[in-house]
Formats: C-alpha cells, structure tokens, sequence
C-alpha cells in the first residue's frame, strides 16, 4: 500500500512538472508562460516531498525536502513577479498603468479603463 | 531500476521544450525558460539523490534552489535596466 502511495505521487509530481513545460512551450507571450512555472514548484514539489516522506520518514532528508519545496514556493512568487516587472519596464520604461491604458484590475479579469487624473 | 530512477528519467524530458525555447525564442523567452529549468533541475536532484540513495546530494537541490533564485532577480533586474 506504500509503495502504491509513493509511486501515485512521483508520478503526479513528474506529469505536473511534464505538462506544465508543454503548457508553456505553448504559450507565445512570455507573461502568460510564466504562469506555467506555479504548478511544479508548488505541486510537483509537494507531491514529490510526500512521496520521500513516505519512503524515508521523520529522517533529515525528509525535512530538506520540505525546506526545497518551501524554498521554490516563495521564491518563485518573488521571482516571476520581478521578472513581469523587468519585461514590464523594458517595454514602457514606467511599469504602473499609462492613463487610458485598459488594464485587468478585477478579479474577473475586466478590462478596466484608466481614467486621466485616477 | 526503481521508480525514483524512472521518475528521474521521465522527469529529464521536460527539459527538451525548455532547451527548445531558449535555442528558439528572445531574451524573454530565455529568461522564463531559465526560471523553469532552474525549478525542473531542482525537482530532478531531489529525485536522483533517492534514486541512488545519496543522502548528502539533498544539499546540492538546496543550494540551487537558492541560487537560481538569486540568478532570477539579478536578471531580471538586468533585463529592466539594460534591455531596452
């Protein structure tokens, strides 16, 4: 039975990480391929730290795995974040919305248009 | 083998579309596939160190870790000044 656990979760962490590179390799506009980074630094991860944790228990590679998986999730967020930023600037040398420029600003992903003097 | 080398190896092909896009795309597209090797490398060695039972080399996963991060924010800070 844990044997059957370790491997239902290699393989969701490896095919997340699989598919997530296909997603992206599909994408054209850099913005939305970066999305495609979230789910193997956060799934992939996870799933592949339960699988050692199953195998290995409370031993101290377990718990470096955890500090693997936590270490990708924060920094992927900084990361990916900063580097929208970057794309961001070397395109419009300012990176906050231009006046009358149709940006999403609501959950619903609404175009909303910035008025003069907002 | 065992299933941590056979995750390993399947796990090895995600980098032939990343290798594509950084051969094929621009500096954007580069700096993005690099983000995500740096992730898919990291998940590599964590299942390469159980693969061969070399308990140590989860040191190596987390100082990628760490230094792909650093990598990320010096480019892409490069990137904002430089690449206009």
């Amino acid at each position: 039975m844990k044997t059957i656990a370790i491997e239902a979760f290699l393989a969701a962490g490896v095919l997340t990480a699989l598919l997530s590179v296909l997603g992206m390799a599909r994408m054209r506009d850099p913005y939305q391929q970066m999305h495609y980074i979230s789910p193997p630094a956060s799934l992939s991860a996870i799933c592949i730290t339960v699988a050692i944790f199953l195998q290995q228990g409370m031993k101290p590679e377990s718990f470096k795995a955890v500090l693997i998986t936590l270490l990708l999730i924060a920094m992927n967020t900084i990361v990916t974040h900063e580097a929208a930023r970057g794309f961001r600037i070397a395109e419009v040398e300012d990176w906050s919305p231009k006046k009358g420029e149709e940006v999403p600003l609501k959950a619903s992903d609404e175009l909303v248009r910035q008025e003069p003097g907002s | 083998m065992n299933i941590w080398e056979l995750a390993a190896q399947v796990m090895i092909f995600a980098l032939v579309p990343l290798t594509w896009m950084a051969i094929r795309g621009d500096a954007r597209h580069r700096l993005v596939a690099f983000f995500m090797a740096g992730v898919v490398i990291t998940l590599l060695m964590m299942l390469l160190t159980m693969a061969f039972n070399r308990i140590p080399m989860m040191d190596l996963a987390i100082a990628l870790a760490l230094m792909s991060f650093g990598g990320g924010i010096v480019f892409a800070r490069f990137f904002a000044r430089h690449l206009r």
